[in-house]
């Protein structure tokens, strides 16, 4: 049986299951919280290796190993923080209250979040805009990712393959909504851990263990096994908080705290998610070592489909390409769910105050999502270099803008409408700006746009009128 | 030098993660205590 048609059944196998939990999930969407939260009926199972899943695209697996070839083994730190900060801790600080307050809100989205914590339009507004629009991006690059992918890997031409895969999402995400997405997710998620498993167990195995490739990176270049080695410490360390702690402030991550079944689910939940990052040591370990097995290659976004295709039979290797795919596609369909609430219950319903007719919502609603994939898909096909650079900021940009008022908002009860207002606009203004003067230092625009947001929440807070006792009460309890 | 001949600071992010998940296990069985009132 040739390669590609091995490649193919399993793509196509996996697809149809897809399409399979669409259908189903779709019987039990019934209402717009079910469309958007699940009807807050997930489980931990499902709740944690979906929030996984969304975390890790296809980019994450691609460019992490990219990273782990140019740098070697110090990238793992940015792994090991994904696991601290951007599970473990995420889920214990922000698991518990989240559930709780957007449940006695009665909120569905973070933007709705905003506008009921803090009683603002504004913020409520500002945040869906910069989520729409910034999260576009996002989904331009996670097609331009497995488009790539398929492009390499299988020889199907690029706009084909993120037409494959787009028309899919679109399909299971307008039929089944959230449930679609985090069982579709929950499948994917393990598909995604199975093939980095097997590709981490087969490479060490083809470099002769883990002493014989330290020893084999250090003759390369000593810097390769060292911390920080040659990416240096402020390179290091600002990637690997803005793909950490920048969870925090990511609306498709942190929406999965909403659809919680009870607050018990989060004990179970927390300990599984954290088993499941776990595997975001793998692409940068596996990256380093095919430094050593696949050297000279121009492209080290390539380093993970070749040491694949070198260590690992067909089978093993199409295992390996499923997992990166579903990564591409969980994260794809996550956060078309959240551009879809995003545009009606934030900036048509609540924001513009638009009447929606009666019982239509949960239709407009499958539609916005239906249309934001169109527009995703169009712009993918040729992507201009504009949007190409803003994909870039797409992360910064949103955590610096949502991260201190999610924070502050379930933790200080003094966090002021005006204090959650400026540390928006500035956290925001000081990441895109960052960016785009070319990161000076060498460090990521979240540091500076996190770091203006904390001051300005805290001091504007400080100096303008708090909430009356009732609303506090109302939150807290 | 570390265990594998990793640099002790390399392999540290390995005892890291897999401290967290020992951390996230004693979380949730002896300080997560969430009230029943708390699932409204």
């Amino acid at each position: 049986m040739s390669e590609s048609l091995i490649y193919a059944i399993i793509i196509i196998v996996y697809l149809a299951i897809l399409i399979l939990i669409g259908f189903i999930t779709g019987r039990k969407t019934k209402s717009v919280e079910d469309f958007y939260i699940g009807g807050r009926q997930i489980g931990p199972w499902v709740t944690a290796l979906s929030f996984v899943a969304a975390y890790f695209s296809s980019v994450v697996i691609i460019g992490g190993g990219g990273f782990g070839y140019m740098f070697g083994m110090s990238t793992l730190w940015i792994g090991a923080i994904n696991v601290l900060l951007g599970c473990t801790v995420c889920w214990i600080v922000l698991g518990p209250r989240i559930r709780k307050f957007t449940q006695r809100l009665n909120t569905m989205t973070i933007p709705g979040f905003f506008g009921e914590r803090y009683k603002s339009n504004f913020a409520l507004m500002f945040s869906a805009i910069i989520i729409v629009l910034f999260m576009i991006f996002y989904n331009v690059s996670i097609l331009k990712g497995m488009g790539h992918i398929f492009e390499v890997l299988m020889n199907i031409p690029y706009a084909y393959g993120i037409l494959l895969a787009g028309v899919i999402i679109l399909f299971y995400v307008s039929i089944g909504g959230y449930l679609a997405v985090v069982w579709t997710s929950f499948i994917q998620a393990w598909v995604m851990g199975i093939g980095l498993i097997v590709l981490t167990i087969f490479s060490i195995k083809a470099i002769g263990g883990i002493g014989p490739a330290n020893q084999a990176l250090e003759a390369i270049n000593p810097g390769l096994i060292n911390t920080p080695g040659v990416w240096g410490w402020p390179g290091l360390i600002s990637f690997a908080l803005i793909v950490s702690f920048g969870v925090w402030g990511m609306p498709q991550l942190v929406v999965r705290f909403y659809s919680l079944k009870n607050l018990k689910v989060l004990k179970i939940g927390t300990v599984i998610a954290t088993i499941g990052t776990c595997m975001a040591l793998l692409p940068y370990f596996n990256g380093a070592i095919a430094r050593v097995l696949c050297p000279g290659l121009q492209n080290p976004d390539l380093a993970i489909p070749t040491l694949a295709k070198n260590v690992l039979s067909p089978f093993g290797s199409a295992i390996v390409l499923a997992g990166v795919v579903a990564a591409g596609m969980s994260t794809f369909a996550s956060v078309l769910i959240i551009l879809s609430s995003s545009m009606i219950q934030d900036i048509a319903k609540k924001g513009l105050k638009k009447k929606l007719a009666k019982g239509k919502s949960l239709l407009y609603s499958k539609i916005a999502s239906i249309i934001i994939g169109i527009v995703s898909l169009i712009i993918a096909f040729n992507p201009p270099a504009l949007v190409l650079t803003l994909t870039a900021f797409a992360w910064a940009v949103i955590a610096s803008t949502t991260l201190w008022p999610i924070l502050f908002g379930i933790y200080w009860k003094k966090a002021t409408k005006m204090g959650c207002i400026i540390s928006m606009v500035g956290g925001f203004i000081t990441a895109l700006g960052w960016m785009v003067i070319g990161k000076p230092f060498g460090i990521h625009g979240f540091i500076p746009g996190i770091i203006v947001g904390l001051i300005l929440m805290i001091l504007v807070s400080l100096f303008t009128p708090g909430f009356s006792k009732e609303h506090i009460e109302k939150i807290w309890g | 030098m570390g265990p594998f001949h990793t640099p002790w600071l390399t392999f540290v992010a390995w005892i890291v993660a897999f401290g967290c998940i020992i951390f996230s296990i004693i979380w949730a069985i002896w300080v997560f205590k969430p009230k029943e009132d708390d699932d409204e």
